[in-house]
């Protein structure tokens, strides 16, 4: 188990970004608070009235999908719909203009026919993004959604990302692009196996606390040097 | 013209028609999940796995259909059981399976006094020898297979894309897995009494391979390997009436060659 000991909480209308050195426990934290890990089951507690799988919409690393699955970009964001629908329902209007408007909304709306391998990396997260918006979760939870995608579609993502939590959703990435984190969120935890720090940018981005975080990978060789 | 109607004439040709078109039908539903899945190994595990049953049922005179199916859903079951409590990939759990039920199959088999033909029909198959019961058979079950799978298909789409996702919203994604187990075990059953284990694999595999190549949708892929199963069917079925070769293996060599000219020309979207 990569993660020791953490405690921490997320509010809504905030977007928070994990951070930590490979191995420091960032996706363990995730898969934690997404419910995979049963043993910890009982280790997330969330404001009454929500459960998980009421409120969460996840996004996974996207070079965990085979995107040589057949379906297209509309099929991929209508899976948003499964959860919500239940069993034996199908998809009606409502559920095919909530899809249109996330595709909108993602950017991805006029490539709708396509099948999923012919995209880019960033057209990819941006379908996963949109199938996070039809999900309609109020806790938002992205696993490197930076990573494989171009400088121009981060800053939309970021963007998106960012107008979620100002209307009211808790939005939560795990990353190690500090740098895309500090500009954007206004939660960050650094972790490595521990809480490291959890503030705002301000108080988290130090010297210290980033020697602290990362002081057992990249920055060790300083160390030895010094 | 006459070269196509000749063979008409014989009612067990029309028959083997129909049925080869059925089960490509019914392969083609559930062979969509297996290759999407990585299941592969599953069909071939499956028609070795429903022996005890039908050997048991012989013994005890019940119905051979039926005790296959109950050896094909303990198989379905037994394979989750065993990976979820071993850790083991399921390529291992289906190994550990299937030989265990084969094997047992075997010993079954050793008690029986003499090996009928009623027996070795049901395990090996063969298109030309089809009756118009089998057919009746044939499409009840695919009616049933295709309207349980329609009935979960978006859960099962979802789990198989992102298996993470359908956890966070709470899909039961393992009884999934073996609700998809007992039908492919149930198609196999079926598929190879009528048509045979090498021509039930082929249509189970192969179509639906060469379908997935050239779909970008599920429908599609389903609708495709359907088609392709029927057109090597009526070809291979043909072939062997004019070549006077052996009907199941023949459907199958067309079956491979369509799959090859797919992989060599297909058109990268």
């Amino acid at each position: 188990m990569a993660l020791e000991d953490a405690t921490v909480r997320f509010e809504a209308g905030t977007f928070s970004a994990i951070i930590g050195p490979n191995g420091a426990g960032k996706s363990t934290l995730l898969r934690t608070l997404v419910g995979l890990l049963p043993d910890y089951g009982d280790a997330v507690h969330f404001d009454a009235g929500h459960t998980a799988q009421d409120c969460i919409s996840y996004v996974p690393q996207q070079q965990t999908l085979d995107w040589g699955f057949p379906v297209t970009v509309w099929d991929a964001a209508m899976m948003g719909r499964t959860g919500r629908l239940g069993w034996l329902r199908w998809p009606g209007r409502a559920d095919r203009e909530r899809v249109a408007a996330a595709l909108r909304e993602t950017g991805v709306y006029d490539l709708r026919h396509r099948h999923i391998g012919a995209l880019s990396g960033g057209q990819r997260q941006r379908v996963l993004l949109a199938r996070m918006l039809v999900r309609d979760g109020h806790l938002l939870l992205l696993d490197e959604p930076l990573t494989g995608v171009d400088a121009t579609t981060q800053e939309q993502l970021m963007a998106l990302l960012r107008a979620q939590a100002d209307r009211g959703r808790a939005v939560v990435m795990v990353t190690h692009d500090l740098e895309q984190a500090r500009r954007w969120c206004d939660h960050l935890i650094l972790i490595n196996k521990r809480v490291v720090a959890d503030g705002t940018p301000a108080e988290v981005y130090t010297p210290q606390n980033i020697e602290a975080t990362f002081s057992t990978s990249y920055l060790g060789h300083t160390h030895a040097e010094a | 013209m006459q070269f196509l109607t000749d063979p008409l004439q014989f009612d067990f040709f029309i028959r083997a028609l129909l049925a080869v078109s059925l089960v490509s039908v019914l392969c083609a539903l559930v062979g969509a999940w297996v290759v999407l899945r990585g299941l592969s190994y599953i069909g071939d595990a499956m028609s070795h796995a429903v022996l005890p049953g039908i050997v048991g049922a012989f013994l005890s005179g019940g119905s051979l259909l039926l005790g296959a199916l109950v050896a094909a859903v303990l198989t379905a079951l037994g394979i989750g059981v065993v990976g979820q409590r071993s850790g083991l990939k399921q390529d291992s759990a289906i190994g550990i399976v299937f030989v265990g039920m084969f094997a047992l199959g075997i010993v079954m088999l050793s008690k029986v006094p003499t090996f009928t033909s009623d027996l070795s029909h049901f395990l090996i198959g063969n298109p030309l020898g089809v009756t118009t019961a089998d057919l009746w058979g044939a499409l009840v079950v695919t009616l049933v297979v295709g309207t349980v799978l329609y009935a979960v298909q978006k859960e099962l789409l979802l789990a198989s894309f992102d298996p993470t996702e359908a956890r966070a919203v709470g899909l039961p994604v393992r009884r999934l897995e073996s609700l998809l187990l007992i039908l492919i075990g149930l198609v196999v059953v079926l598929t190879v009494q009528l048509v045979g284990t090498t021509l039930s694999v082929s249509l189970l595999i192969t179509s639906s391979a060469a379908a997935r190549l050239l779909s970008r949708s599920l429908p599609r892929m389903i609708a495709l390997a359907a088609a392709l199963g029927i057109m090597g069917g009526v070809v291979g079925l043909y072939l062997s009436y004019y070549l006077d070769t052996a009907t199941g293996a023949t459907i199958v060599l067309v079956n491979t060659a369509v799959f090859l000219l797919v992989l060599m020309f297909r058109r990268k979207e």
